[in-house]
């Protein structure tokens, strides 16, 4: 194996993922037509939708039986998702390829692997991943009311604007209060800091560093 | 007691409760300003004395009196017969005491309205993602991580933290510039 040292490493690592090595495998005697409608199956997956009902009815009409249509899937799962892991710059399709050619899997099939890692679908692919990383959760709505208060019990005349405020959370929750006019000026001016601080910081040279 | 000490006690008694009824300041209490304010007087006559100067308080703050409203109404509180009447020497001391303290009573009796949770402060942050578990993240723009203190009157604050991208900072911005000048019609207005 002199030949693989000389040669970068595999965008698999060292050692060759499992679920990849049994994919190899298992796929003798499959058609490409069954591998292309995995394949949009797996990458459905990768984009977060639901493709259970795609999958059942996919392995209800195929010959191969689910056990191995299982070890397939979960191969062409773990060599999309470690693509997509590497930055587009840093990985060369040809040497993916190559890496895929070792691994003995057919030509054809390298090609579909291929046409999505560097393909229109890597951007979908890259957002929908970037979804599962630790977040805090984010604002969906935003919704606000300016009341002016008239009377109250204890006083006649308040005629006190202020304003109340209602977000919509993306984990479900709604938060609703009440911002004092003097606060909102304070907000105001906090939240138009923030935005010049982002702005800023795209112009700024040191996010450029990776090209 | 010569004029200066009444005048003293007098201006106390008026602050203490205001500290009472409008800054929650539990620690103070009726028999706290006695002792300290009037230790002499028959406590019959020091309750009569601190309910009136409550109820003269309450009237003021009620209508959120301002300079000349003052003047009449302690006017015509001097004016009246018998023991409901006012003394010269308090309606000095309260004429002062709201001089000093209108603003702030007023901003309590709002805060006591305040039902909803209120915004007491705010911090943020600017974060850069550089990496994540698929390794590739510098295509994400810049994130702001708020934290929001809010809170009941008299209640400890809750803090509510979000992230929000740069687009929805646009957004949310915008948005307050609608706020402030549906704020600024209304002020102008009045």
């Amino acid at each position: 194996m002199s030949s693989s040292n000389v040669k970068d490493s595999s965008f698999l690592g060292g050692r060759i993922p499992p679920e990849i090595e049994s994919m190899s495998k298992n796929l003798k005697d499959v058609d490409q037509e069954l591998f292309r409608k995995l394949l949009k199956v797996v990458v459905s997956a990768l984009e977060g939708k639901d493709c259970r009902e795609v999958m059942k009815s996919v392995a209800e009409s195929s010959v191969i039986p689910q056990e191995r249509l299982s070890h397939i899937i979960a191969g062409m799962h773990r060599v999309l998702s470690e693509a997509i892991r590497i930055p587009a710059s840093l990985l060369k399709q040809e040497a993916f390829k190559e890496d895929l050619r070792e691994l003995r899997i057919p030509e054809d099939f390298i090609t579909d692997f291929s046409s999505v890692v560097f393909g229109n679908r890597r951007a979908t692919l890259e957002a929908a991943s970037s979804q599962n990383d630790p977040h805090l959760p984010t604002l969906e709505e935003f919704k606000w009311r300016v009341d002016v208060s008239i009377s109250t019990s204890s006083l006649a005349r308040a005629l006190q604007p202020s304003v109340l405020m209602q977000l919509k959370l993306s984990d479900g929750s709604f938060q609703r209060f009440e911002v004092p006019v003097s606060k909102f000026q304070e907000l105001r001016y906090n939240v138009a800091l923030i935005l010049k601080e982002m702005n800023d910081l795209e112009k700024r040279s040191i996010l450029k560093i990776q090209d | 007691m010569a004029d200066v000490e009444v005048a003293k006690s007098l201006s106390g008694l008026l602050s203490g409760i205001a500290q009472m009824v409008y800054y929650n300041k539990s620690e103070i209490t009726e028999e706290l300003l006695k002792n300290e304010l009037y230790p002499e007087m028959p406590q019959e006559e020091f309750k009569v004395l601190f309910e009136k100067m409550k109820g003269l308080i309450k009237s003021i703050a009620t209508a959120d009196m301002d300079h000349a409203q003052l003047e009449a109404f302690l006017t015509a509180q001097t004016k009246r017969h018998g023991g409901s009447g006012l003394s010269a020497e308090q309606a000095t001391a309260l004429s002062r005491f709201w001089k000093s303290q209108r603003v702030r009573v007023r901003e309590s009796l709002l805060a006591q309205h305040r039902w909803e949770p209120t915004l007491r402060g705010l911090s943020w942050r600017v974060d850069l993602q550089t990496g994540d578990r698929y390794g590739n993240a510098d295509h994400r723009g810049p994130v702001a991580l708020m934290e929001l203190e809010l809170g009941r009157a008299g209640q400890d604050s809750e803090f509510l933290c979000l992230e929000v991208d740069e687009t929805k900072v646009d957004q949310v911005l915008k948005k307050m510039a609608d706020i402030q000048e549906s704020i600024d019609r209304i002020v102008h207005r009045t």
